[in-house]
């Protein structure tokens, strides 16, 4: 298990595994999901080859309202 | 009579209220008075919540029935990167290059950042996103985001959620006067209609406003009230309001005035 932090909470996540695989085993695999890895935004279409490191800062965020 | 359509960045418009989606009572009230104020963009924004599989498609749901342009913010940012980043993850998933830049400086005032605003404005505009920053009204920060590339301009009247109007109209009508090409909208503060009907005469081209309809105590009557104030302050831009006097001017003759004496004050 790698430590990471996940929007301000600090997890731990089994090596090796992708920002896809990490959406769907926190149940946040809907498509109104946007992450970004250590400031840095991850296009969805790199959400499967993008594996997490340990350390790393994850940002989970989803529409709301805003002014 | 009304006003006639006007085009910003890729848009033509009719509206020029331009509306938020926060701090509402209900989402209920929300839909109802965002319909009501005749907006045709409207602003959200992304955050971090629960984790769930419908994680903020009630809110987007809702937002997506109304059928507006939808303008993303990137509050909560303080820094050039952050802003960026948001602005890239909303991009992907609101699917507009819209992006209301907001970079913040100081938690109290909640007053842009101008070193990093200007700066995210550069890589944002290369990247192709429609950059409409939220900026102070100094007309230093204005120029360097005008030569960053910026076609809008979002001066604050006050603070955001201040509903204390606008500070200081004279700043707002140089900005008005030194950048007669680009669209400038007054953002944040506005509290009242007639704030926002001053904005408007001042020949602002919109008014973004939140908090001053969400938090009124009638939210959807309020939306109505500003609906009108933007088109009473656009129509009487543009029908030229007559010339302010130091002195008294007469409306009727002063020719045949009864009982009139020479030499009489």
């Amino acid at each position: 298990m790698i430590p990471v932090t996940i929007n301000g909470t600090p997890k731990h996540l089994p090596k090796n595994t992708s920002i896809q695989e990490m959406l769907t085993m926190l149940a946040y695999d809907n498509q109104w999901s946007g992450v970004a890895v250590n400031t840095t935004f991850i296009a969805k279409k790199k959400h499967h080859e993008t594996i997490i490191k340990a350390g790393d800062e994850i940002e989970i965020l989803s529409p709301i309202a805003g002014g | 009579m009304t006003t006639e359509k006007w085009q910003i960045a890729n848009k033509t418009l009719q509206s020029r209220l331009f509306i938020g989606s926060a701090l509402y009572p209900s989402p209920a009230i929300m839909k109802e008075a965002i319909k009501y104020s005749g907006a045709e963009v409207v602003t959200v924004s992304l955050r971090r919540q629960g984790s769930s599989k419908t994680s903020g498609e009630s809110f987007w749901s809702i937002i997506r029935s109304l059928g507006l342009e939808v303008l993303p913010n990137t509050a909560g940012c303080h820094s050039a990167k952050e802003a960026v980043t948001i602005a890239q993850m909303s991009r992907e998933i609101f699917e507009t290059n819209w992006v209301k830049l907001e970079v913040i400086g100081d938690q109290y005032n909640l007053q842009p950042d101008p070193y990093e605003t200007v700066a995210a404005a550069k890589i944002l505009i290369k990247e192709g996103f429609e950059v409409f920053p939220y900026t102070t009204d100094d007309l230093v920060v204005a120029k360097r985001l005008a030569d960053a590339g910026c076609q809008i301009l979002m001066p604050w009247g006050s603070p955001i959620g201040s509903g204390k109007g606008l500070m200081n109209p004279y700043n707002l009508r140089t900005l008005r006067e030194q950048f007669p090409t680009l669209k400038l909208v007054v953002d944040a503060g506005i509290g009242k209609p007639s704030h926002a009907i001053t904005a408007m005469e001042l020949g602002y081209d919109a008014v973004l406003l939140n908090s001053a309809v969400a938090l009124a105590q009638e939210p959807v009557a309020m939306a109505r009230a500003f609906a009108l104030a933007v088109e009473a302050g656009r129509l009487g831009y543009e029908a030229g309001a007559m010339q302010e006097r130091e002195f008294a001017s007469p409306s009727t003759p002063t020719v045949g005035v009864p009982f009139w004496h020479q030499g009489r004050n």
